[in-house]
C-alpha cells in the first residue's frame, strides 16, 4: 500500500476515544527516508482502522497482564499493535508488516515521553498534546527503532 | 429547487459514479407518501416483495433455499392446454404454487416422530434443464482440463457453478437499487427501512441461492421427483405416458445423478371442453397401470381476463433465477404496460386447483417416498459404515487399496470415486450417503444430515474428492448451525473457522467455483449473525473474506460491506458501557459501505449507512474522519448541511461557510441557487470544502482540535 518501504501511523487515544496526538512516518529501515507514503484514501483509513480497532483492545486489554498487547486487530493488510497506559489511554500504531519487538521499544519509549508530559502542571489528561518538543521526540523514536 | 432536478430521474440512475447529482432536503421535505404496496404493484414483475419480519425471514429463505427439486415432463398437448389460457407453459403456470405448499406438511425425522412445517416447499424444474447444461460441459470439459496440475480435476464440473450467476444477481440487483433510487427521488417512496435496510441483502441473497446449478458433489439440484403430465385431449394417453416415462430416463442426464426418482402421474382435465367422465375413466386406468402416483388436474383452457369474476392474478414466482428475472425485466421494458406479462390472470377455480395437486402430490408421494429413502439408506449404508465391520472394511480396502494399486498409474482405482468425471456413480455408496445427507436436510432433519455429513466428509477425504470434500464441509457447518445447538469457543475454532477456510480454499483455488465458494460464505455468516454474540464477530469475520471473492466496486460487494457492519452491530456488549461489544466497527463497515453506495451511485442506501454509522462518530475528533463523513453526506445529498457548517465555519480558508437557517432545510435550498457550484458535484468541490488546519499543518502531522471542550467532557 505504501510502495516499497511501509508507513506507520501514529496515535494516542484518550480515555473518550479522541485522539490526543497523531503522526505519520515512514520507515528509515532499508533506506527509508521517514516520509509516510500513504495514499490520500489510506489516511482516513488509518483513523477508521485505529478507531475500529479499540472494540478488540477493550476485549483484549483485561485478558493480558502486559501493557503492551501486540497486534490487536487487522484489517486487509494493516495491522495494529496497541500499547495499553495505566490511566487507559492507549498508544495504537497502524502498520503494514509485522515486526513486535521494534514496536515494543518504540512504545517503551513512547511511554516515557508520555510520562513525562504529564508530569507537567497544565497538562491534564485527556488533553490534546500539542507540544513540538514531544512530536520531536516521537519522531526520533520512530526513527530509533522503525 | 431548479438546480438537481433538472436531470431526469431515469438519466440519473444512468449514471454510475457520484456524478449523478443527489436531492438536497430530501428527508426532510418528503411527506411519507407511498407504502410497500403501492411500491411493490409499481415495481410488479420483479418478484421483490420485501420481508417484514427479519430474523425469520432469513431462516426461511435458507429453508427454501434447499428444498426438493421436481421436474417437470409433460406432452405437447399439455403445453397447449396451457397457452390456450395465456401462459406459455405447463412448468411457468405451476411453479410460483411450489414455492409455498398449501397447509401443513408432516414429515417423520430419523426418531421416528413427526415434525410439522408450515412452509414446506418444492422447486419445480424442467427436465431438460437438469440435462442440457452439463451435456454441452461433457463435451469440453473432459478433454481441457486435462492437462493441468490438477489433472482431471475440473472435469465433468459445469460451468454454473463458475460464478457465470453471479454478475448477472449483480446486475439484477443494480436495476432493483436504481428503480428504488427513482422511486425515492420521485417522491413515491420514502426512505423507509424496507427500502434502504438489509431487504436488499435478503434479495440479493435470495438470488443467489436460487437456481442452484446441477452438479457431481451435492444433490440439491437432482430431481427427487419427476411430474410426467399428459391432458385429456390426448388420444393414446397410456402410450403417451409411457413414452413421456422413456423420453424422461433417455434424457441426456449427467452420469452422476441418480435417475431413479419417484414418477408422478398428472392427467390434465380440460374442463371447458372435454368431458369428466371419460377423463375420470381414464384416470382409473392411469392408477391400474402406474399406481398410485397418479393425479386429476382439472384446469379451464379459456382464457381468464381480470373481469372474470373469479380471476386472480398468476402468482409471482420468488425463486426466480437472477438470469431469467432479468430476461423478464428486459422484456418489460421492452413492452407496454397494457400488455404487460406481468398482468395475467388465472381463473381461481384453477389455482386451487393446481395447489391442491402440489399439495397433495408433495404431502402423498414425494415426502413418503424421500422418508422411505432415508430409511432405507440410513439402515443399509449409514448403519454399516459406522459399525464395526463397515470401519473395518473401509481400512481394509484402503490399506489394500493404497498398497494394491501403487503400480497403477491412478491411485484412485481401489475407491468409487471417478477422477475422469469427478464424480461417484449414483449407486456407490458414497453417492447415496451424500443423497441420503441432503434429502434429510430437505426434510429439516438436521441432526440426522449433520452426523452424516461429517461421516461422508471423511470417505471423501481419503479418496481426496475435493470439490465432494468442500461440499461436505460447507453443509456440515451450515446443518450443525442449524441444529441451534450452542457455538462454542471450541467449535468456532476447531470447527467453523477450520471448515470454511478449507472449503472455501477448494472451491477458489482449485476450482474457481467463485459461485459456491460465495454460497458457502453468505450463508453461513447469515447463520451465523443470528447465533449473535461472538459468533456474530466471526460472522463478520468471514463475510470480510466473501468481499475478498470479488474486487470490483459492484452492488455485491456493497452489500456485502454493509451486511459486515450489520453482523458487528449484533454483537452488543454487556453493561451500560458496552464492553466486548463491535460498536465502532459496525460503524465504520457502514461508513466503507456508504462510500461504495456513493461510487455505484445509490444515494439512498447510501443515506441510508451514513444514518446507521453517524452517531459512533457524532462527536469525534478524529479529523480526516470527519472530513470524509461531511464529503460523504455531501456526496450522497445527506441533508445535514448544518454540521457542514462547524466543520467549514472554523477553517478560515474553507471559504464556502454553508449558513442554513432553517434545520428544515427547505429555506437551505434558496441557499444552494446562489452557491451554484457546490451541487453540481463535479468531483472538484473536494478542494473548496476541506478546511485547511488553523495552522496550515497537513492534517494528520498534528491534530488539530477545533473544539476547545476537548478536555471537557471528562
Amino acid at each position: 500500500m505504501a510502495g516499497s518501504s511501509t508507513s506507520y501511523y501514529f496515535v494516542i487515544i484518550g480515555t473518550k476515544d479522541n485522539p490526543l496526538y497523531e503522526a505519520e512516518f515512514g520507515s528509515f529501515k532499508q533506506g527509508g527516508d521517514g516520509i509516510p507514503k500513504f495514499r490520500e484514501e489510506q489516511r482516513h483509513m488509518n483513523q477508521f482502522i485505529a478507531h475500529s480497532s479499540l472494540d478488540c483492545i477493550e476485549d483484549q486489554q483485561w485478558a493480558s497482564k502486559e501493557m503492551y498487547l501486540k497486534t490487536v486487530d487487522k484489517f486487509n493488510n494493516t495491522w495494529v499493535s496497541c500499547f495499553l497506559t495505566g490511566g487507559n489511554i492507549k498508544f495504537l500504531l497502524v502498520h503494514d508488516t509485522r515486526s513486535d519487538e521494534p514496536i515494543r521499544q518504540f512504545f517503551a519509549d513512547v511511554y516515557d515521553l508520555y510520562c513525562k508530559t504529564l508530569m507537567n502542571p497544565f497538562y491534564e489528561v485527556n488533553m490534546a498534546i500539542r507540544s513540538q518538543t514531544f512530536d520531536q521526540k516521537i519522531k526520533a523514536a520512530a526513527k530509533k527503532y522503525l | 429547487m431548479a438546480l438537481p432536478l433538472e436531470i431526469p430521474p431515469r438519466a440519473r440512475s444512468a449514471m454510475s459514479t457520484s456524478k449523478a447529482s443527489p436531492m438536497y432536503n430530501l428527508r426532510s421535505s418528503i411527506a411519507s407518501t407511498g407504502s410497500t404496496t403501492s411500491l411493490t404493484s409499481l415495481f410488479a414483475g420483479t418478484g421483490a416483495s420485501l420481508p417484514r419480519d427479519i430474523v425469520d425471514d432469513i431462516k426461511s429463505v435458507i429453508h427454501h433455499a434447499f428444498v426438493p427439486h421436481i421436474a417437470v415432463h409433460v406432452s405437447d398437448d399439455v403445453d397447449e392446454v396451457v397457452r390456450e389460457k395465456g401462459l406459455p407453459d405447463f412448468y411457468q403456470l405451476i411453479r410460483p404454487y411450489g414455492e409455498k405448499v398449501q397447509g401443513r406438511i408432516t414429515a417423520r425425522d430419523s426418531q421416528g416422530s413427526s415434525v410439522p412445517f408450515e412452509d414446506f416447499a418444492v422447486r419445480f424444474v424442467r427436465l431438460s434443464d437438469v440435462a442440457q447444461k452439463p451435456e454441452q460441459k461433457g463435451n469440453t470439459g473432459g478433454t481441457t482440463f486435462r492437462n493441468g496440475e490438477y489433472g482431471g480435476t475440473n472435469a465433468g464440473i459445469p460451468e454454473a457453478i463458475n460464478s457465470e450467476e453471479l454478475p448477472l444477481a449483480d446486475e439484477l440487483l443494480d436495476l432493483h437499487l436504481s428503480h428504488a433510487e427513482e422511486l425515492i427521488d420521485t417522491n413515491l417512496a420514502t426512505e423507509t427501512e424496507s427500502h434502504t435496510g438489509q431487504a436488499y441483502y435478503l434479495l440479493y441473497l435470495r438470488k443467489i441461492l436460487s437456481g442452484f446449478p446441477v452438479t457431481p458433489h451435492e444433490t440439491w439440484a437432482h430431481p427427487v421427483a419427476c411430474l410426467i403430465a399428459i391432458s385429456s385431449r390426448n388420444t393414446t394417453p397410456i402410450d403417451t405416458l409411457r413414452q413421456l416415462y422413456k423420453s424422461g430416463s433417455e434424457v441426456n442426464i449427467p452420469g452422476y445423478v441418480n435417475k431413479d426418482y419417484l414418477r408422478y402421474y398428472v392427467l390434465v382435465h380440460d374442463e371447458d371442453k372435454d368431458d369428466i367422465v371419460k377423463s375420470a375413466a381414464l384416470f382409473e386406468q392411469m392408477k391400474r397401470h402406474f399406481g398410485l402416483h397418479c393425479h386429476l388436474i382439472r384446469l379451464r383452457s379459456v382464457m381468464c381476463i381480470v373481469s372474470d369474476e373469479d380471476s386472480v392474478p398468476v402468482a409471482k414466482s420468488q425463486w426466480l433465477p437472477a438470469s431469467e428475472e432479468l430476461a423478464e425485466l428486459h422484456a418489460h421494458q421492452e413492452e407496454d404496460i397494457e400488455s404487460d406479462t406481468s398482468s395475467r390472470f388465472i381463473h381461481g377455480s384453477d389455482e386451487a386447483a393446481i395447489k391442491t395437486m402440489v399439495r397433495e402430490m408433495v404431502a402423498q408421494s414425494v415426502i413418503p417416498f424421500m422418508e422411505r429413502n432415508i430409511a432405507s439408506w440410513n439402515d443399509q449404508i449409514l448403519s454399516r459404515r459406522k459399525g464395526i465391520g463397515g470401519r473395518v472394511l473401509s481400512f481394509s480396502r484402503r490399506f489394500l487399496g493404497s498398497t494394491g494399486t501403487r503400480s497403477a498409474s491412478n491411485s484412485a482405482t481401489a475407491s468409487n470415486f471417478d477422477s475422469a468425471t469427478n464424480s461417484y456413480d449414483p449407486i456407490t455408496p458414497e453417492a447415496q450417503m451424500r443423497k441420503l445427507a441432503d434429502w434429510s436436510f430437505m426434510l429439516r432433519d438436521w441432526k440426522l444430515a449433520y452426523d452424516v455429513y461429517n461421516t461422508i466428509r471423511t470417505d471423501f477425504n481419503n479418496d481426496k474428492a475435493w470439490l465432494h470434500v468442500a461440499g461436505a464441509q460447507e453443509m456440515t457447518l451450515i446443518s450443525l448451525l442449524l441444529t441451534g445447538q450452542p457455538i462454542t469457543p471450541k467449535i468456532r475454532a476447531d470447527t467453523i473457522d477450520v471448515y470454511l477456510d478449507a472449503a472455501c480454499y477448494s472451491y477458489v483455488t482449485r476450482f474457481r467455483a467463485i459461485y459456491a465458494a460465495l454460497r458457502c460464505l453468505l450463508v453461513t455468516v447469515e447463520l451465523l449473525r443470528l447465533a449473535g454474540g461472538s459468533s456474530a464477530e466471526l460472522a463478520a469475520k468471514w463475510a470480510i473474506k466473501a468481499l475478498d471473492l470479488n474486487i470490483r466496486p459492484t452492488v455485491s460487494r456493497a452489500l456485502i460491506s454493509q451486511r459486515v457492519g450489520d453482523c458487528y452491530a449484533v454483537r452488543q456488549g454487556a453493561g451500560s458501557g458496552g464492553w466486548g461489544g463491535r460498536r465502532r466497527k459496525a460503524a465504520m463497515w457502514h461508513a466503507l459501505a456508504a462510500e461504495t453506495w456513493i461510487r455505484l451511485g445509490k444515494f439512498a442506501q447510501a443515506r441510508h449507512c451514513i444514518d446507521v454509522a453517524m452517531p459512533k462518530y457524532a462527536n469525534t475528533e478524529f479529523v480526516l474522519i470527519r472530513r470524509f463523513l461531511d464529503q460523504m453526506k455531501l456526496d450522497s445529498g445527506h441533508v445535514n448541511l448544518l454540521d457542514l457548517k462547524i466543520d467549514t465555519a472554523v477553517g478560515e480558508t474553507g471559504g464556502e461557510v454553508v449558513e442554513v437557517e432553517d434545520a428544515n432545510g427547505e429555506e437551505s435550498q434558496e441557499e444552494d441557487d446562489d452557491e451554484v457550484e457546490k451541487p453540481k458535484f463535479d468531483g472538484k468541490r473536494r478542494s473548496i470544502l476541506i478546511p485547511q488546519t488553523p495552522n496550515g499543518d497537513a492534517p494528520g502531522v498534528m491534530t488539530v482540535h477545533e473544539s476547545p471542550g476537548a478536555d471537557g467532557p471528562l
